[in-house]
């Protein structure tokens, strides 16, 4: 069997030093057979090498009988020097090696002619062929050979060869050539049956692990199965599905908060009722300016983060409502406008101007519809400031009055309507005193409409204007009190949920009981269930009766109802920003600014000591 | 492959596979797979046709539900005759076609100090409702009028929506001769949850169908606020009703006007009756309009002819 390969090494070696730089493959090619051929004669002649050699010897020379021509005459007398040189090294260093050849750097054997068929019969299975290894590692093989033979024309001899097909003929790809190096880094490595040999001999008398049932245990094992040939595709649309994840991170976060079967967020519009009272009525200072600017900023912020709506309506005094009898009741037609506008959206959260979003990483999901059924309360008489009259029952509730019948249907006359979440259409907030429309949430639905249909009717109006003091306010309460079909479908919220009230508003802060709030209402569910009351526990500002906005239980909105009577608005806007900022910042500004806070510390100090030392 | 010695392990031998292969395990799986479909199916299949006799609360209606519930609130004024006639004409209509019966008292509600006892039709049309939960049509007719051709029930006559949809005067003004607010132009009989007729002057409330629901919780309390009783309408309920017909949209879009004489036949003219709407023999209604409030009227003699007319009818439907 020829060794072409052989050949290929050991000139290999030789050309590197002589020719440097091969810039073309013919060129190269060309050259090299022109050397080997002299080459070969001289050794033989010399006699002085392995017993491989003769076999090297005759191949050699066939196989170069075939198209190549010797051309260049010239190069190999300067070739001859170098490889004398070389030659006298190499066998310096090979001499022991004469009759056992050893395995060479990368496995398998060095010793030409002999180990290659084998190898090439044997495939796989013996991997460690020297066949893989190229170039490098021959500088410790043999460099007895001749001069002027390229690898290049070695290479392309022996493909010319039949009967012996390039080593790796397949699976050239990255995961191939690397496959090994990925293998062993894996703590064993299970594919097919082949490698249940392995397994069982490291662990042997720990049994198997039984089944197809997953095993967090064979965890690593699977990930590596996942990496394995035959699934790279797989594992390699993984890590790129992996790697777009991370790189579009900020865009699918958006995108799956909006979707709404997903996050959602598309079915919220937040409608912010910005200008209030512009226009004609008043001028806005830059101080008016800066608060809206600020609490639009606010707002905008909070809904882009959480895939939400938002509609900035323009509340400016318009002709359309100077009329005294439509005065500020644009608040329904700007609910009815926004409905139109996204027919998607389910529900609707109506803010005004001065409101602040003290927690933005707050989702209102979260905060509050994932759990309506705990979040809001239907019976106002857990907290009724307006002493309504509930359930109705179709009376004026007056004592002296005859017996009348009742009316109402069962429904109608529960005092938490059909007790279901869903039946939930509007949610108010109620302060000190009755209900506040600062921030309250209305769902889409057919009753919605009723209701926004019948809060404003002129005749109402007419006999109510001089009484009803905040207008669509005091209508809702009448409405309320007067119509039961609507009670069924309010529920109420504390008001700490969606629009604190910093103290002032609506009185003081009351503030929190000394072992927070939790633990009171505990208490306070501990003592009803005892069968006491729970009436004489001072609750502060805890529960449904907490209006004022508490830092420690870090509430969602504050409302700075009222500011613009007698209160500094832009001041308790500032005060407010700043404080949302430094309960939220990150890490990385709470770990700055407790060095400069320490630093500050530090240095505080210093003078007075200098000062003292002065005295 | 053989191995010279045996193996120490009782471990099953290392060259059988051990683990199916992912090929024959989804040869396996393909071969399941109808069966997995078929059990799947099977099982919704079971489950929607056990689940389908649960209904929807809100359509529910147990056997035995009356089509209708024809609502006649009675004064205290009235003579024991006069009120056993009413009764009884209503009665024979309603076993004729399996409706139910309400008499309430106009005294039986809280109404303000003060307002006509007229407002009491509304408690009451909730009243009725409250009683009959599942019942789909509230019949409110007036004591002042009879039932003069219980042949028809109000299904037919009306309120199936095919009907009800060529009965619907469209796009009319809503009070005559000139209010702008007129009735929606397209609306699917489906749609309608309230039907009356018009007079001369305005909404003729004294023959009145409504669909129960939810709407008609919104519509009769909104209709009963007590601003609209305190606030002295001329007419009382029926200049409310006028009022929230054309403010509110929510109660326009369910209104369908059908000719005065399907439902209201007035027997005079005068009073707000037009010559369109005198009653004929073999109307539904004769509705004696205003004779009530006309001092020089007595509703009770008024009645008569007719009252015996319709007992003659029915005593003659009974010989046959």
């Amino acid at each position: 069997m020829p060794a072409p390969q052989a050949f290929g090494f050991e000139y290999n070696s030789r050309d590197e030093l002589v020719y440097p730089v091969v810039s073309n493959a013919f060129e190269a090619s060309n050259i090299a057979s022109g050397t080997a051929t002299s080459q070969h004669r001289r050794r033989s002649s010399r006699g002085a090498h392995v017993p491989p050699e003769g076999l090297v010897n005759g191949h050699g020379s066939k196989s170069i009988g075939g198209p190549t021509r010797t051309t260049f005459d010239t190069i190999p007398y300067e070739d001859d020097e170098s490889a004398v040189r070389r030659e006298y090294n190499g066998r310096g260093l090979d001499m022991s090696l004469d009759h056992s050849p050893s395995p060479s750097r990368g496995g398998g054997w060095s010793s030409p002619g002999l180990t290659t068929p084998f190898e090439d019969t044997n495939g796989g299975a013996r991997s460690r062929s020297p066949a893989v290894k190229h170039y490098g590692d021959l500088h410790s093989g043999q460099s007895s050979g001749g001069s002027g033979v390229t690898w290049a024309s070695a290479k392309e001899r022996s493909a010319r060869v039949n009967g012996y097909p390039r080593y790796q003929s397949q699976n050239e790809g990255f995961f191939t050539r690397h496959y090994r190096n990925i293998s062993e880094g894996l703590p064993y490595f299970a594919h097919g049956g082949q490698e249940d040999r392995y397994a069982e001999k490291e662990k042997l008398g720990r049994g198997r692990i039984g089944g197809n049932g997953f095993n967090v245990a064979e965890l690593p094992r699977r990930v590596g199965l996942l990496m394995s040939r035959r699934r790279k595709y797989v594992a390699l649309v993984l890590l790129m599905v992996v790697g777009l994840c991370i790189w579009f991170n900020d865009a699918l976060t958006h995108t799956w908060r909006r979707t709404s079967f997903l996050g959602g967020g598309s079915k919220f519009v937040i409608i912010l009722g910005a200008n209030q009272g512009g226009g004609v009525m008043e001028w806005k200072g830059p101080r008016e300016w800066a608060i809206e600017r600020d609490s639009v900023r606010n707002k905008k912020k909070y809904a882009a983060n959480w895939g939400y709506e938002l509609e900035i309506v323009d509340m400016s005094t318009k002709k359309r409502y100077a009329h005294e009898w439509r005065e500020s009741w644009e608040k329904v037609d700007v609910i009815r406008n926004a409905m139109r506008k996204y027919p998607d959206a389910e529900w609707f959260w109506w803010l005004d101007l001065n409101t602040f979003i003290m927690e933005p990483t707050y989702s209102l999901q979260h905060h509050i519809f994932n759990s309506l059924d705990t979040t809001t309360y239907r019976d106002i008489n857990d907290y009724n400031p307006l002493h309504i009259q509930h359930p109705p029952n179709g009376t004026s509730g007056d004592p002296n009055s005859p017996k009348y019948q009742n009316y109402l249907d069962e429904l109608t006359s529960s005092p938490v309507g059909d007790g279901k979440p869903n039946s939930i259409n509007l949610i108010v907030p109620q302060d000190c005193g009755g209900f506040n429309l600062g921030s309250f949430f209305v769902r889409r639905s057919a009753w919605t409409d009723r209701l926004l249909d019948i809060w404003w009717d002129p005749v109402f109006y007419e006999q109510k204007h001089m009484e009803w003091e905040h207008k669509e306010q005091d209508a809702l309460e009448y409405v309320y009190t007067n119509q039961p079909w609507i009670r069924g479908h309010v529920a109420f919220i504390p008001q700490r949920y969606v629009n604190a009230f910093p103290s002032g508003a609506c009185g003081d802060d009351r503030g929190l009981p000394d072992a927070g709030c939790n633990a009171f209402m505990r208490e306070a569910v501990r003592l009803e269930k005892l069968g006491q009351s729970s009436v004489n526990l001072d609750m502060k500002e805890c529960g449904v009766q907490g209006i004022h906005y508490q830092e420690k239980e870090r509430d969602f909105v504050v409302n700075m109802a009222g500011c613009e009577w007698g209160r500094d608005c832009w001041g308790e806007m500032y005060n407010f920003r700043q404080l949302s900022n430094r309960l939220n910042r990150n890490r990385w500004e709470k770990f700055k600014d407790w060095v400069h806070d320490s630093w500050q510390a530090r240095k505080k100090p210093q003078p007075q000591k200098g000062s003292q030392q002065k005295q | 492959m053989q191995f010279p010695y045996p193996r120490k392990s009782s471990m099953p031998t290392p060259y059988t596979t051990p683990r199916t292969s992912s090929h024959t395990r989804r040869r396996n799986l393909r071969a399941l797979a109808p069966y997995l479909l078929g059990g799947i199916t099977l099982i919704w299949l079971l489950i929607y046709l056990f689940s389908g006799s649960t209904t929807d609360p809100a359509t529910y209606r147990p056997p035995g539900t009356p089509e209708a519930v024809i609502v006649t609130t009675l004064s205290p004024k009235m003579s024991e005759s006069y009120r056993r006639n009413i009764k009884e004409n209503r009665q024979d209509y309603a076993s004729r076609h399996g409706y139910a019966t309400f008499f309430p008292n106009t005294t039986d509600y809280d109404l303000m100090p003060n307002s006509p006892e007229s407002w009491s039709t509304i408690p009451s049309l909730r009243h009725a409702m409250t009683l009959y939960p599942h019942t789909p049509w509230l019949f409110y007719l007036t004591n002042t009028a009879l039932i003069m051709n219980p042949k028809e029930s109000l299904t037919d006559k009306v309120t199936a929506p095919r009907k009800l949809e060529s009965l619907m005067i469209t796009d009319k003004p809503v009070v005559p001769p000139d209010s702008v607010i007129k009735t929606f132009s397209h609306v699917r009989g489906e749609r309608i949850d309230f039907v009356l007729s018009q007079d001369r002057e305005g909404l003729a409330g004294g023959s009145i169908l409504i669909r129960t629901g939810e709407w008609a919780k919104y519509f009769l309390d909104a209709w009963y606020d007590p601003l609209y009783r305190s606030y002295n309408f001329q007419k009382a309920e029926g200049h409310a009703l006028e009022h929230i017909v054309q403010w509110h949209g929510t109660v326009l879009a369910k209104l369908a006007l059908v000719p005065q004489r399907i439902l209201n036949s007035y027997t005079r003219e005068t009073g707000g009756g037009s010559s369109e709407g005198l009653y004929q023999e073999g109307d539904f209604v004769a509705n004696f309009h205003g004779c009530q409030r006309d001092s020089s009227r007595d509703c009770e003699e008024e009645m008569d002819p007719l009252m015996a007319r319709w007992r003659e009818l029915r005593d003659q439907e009974r010989k046959r």
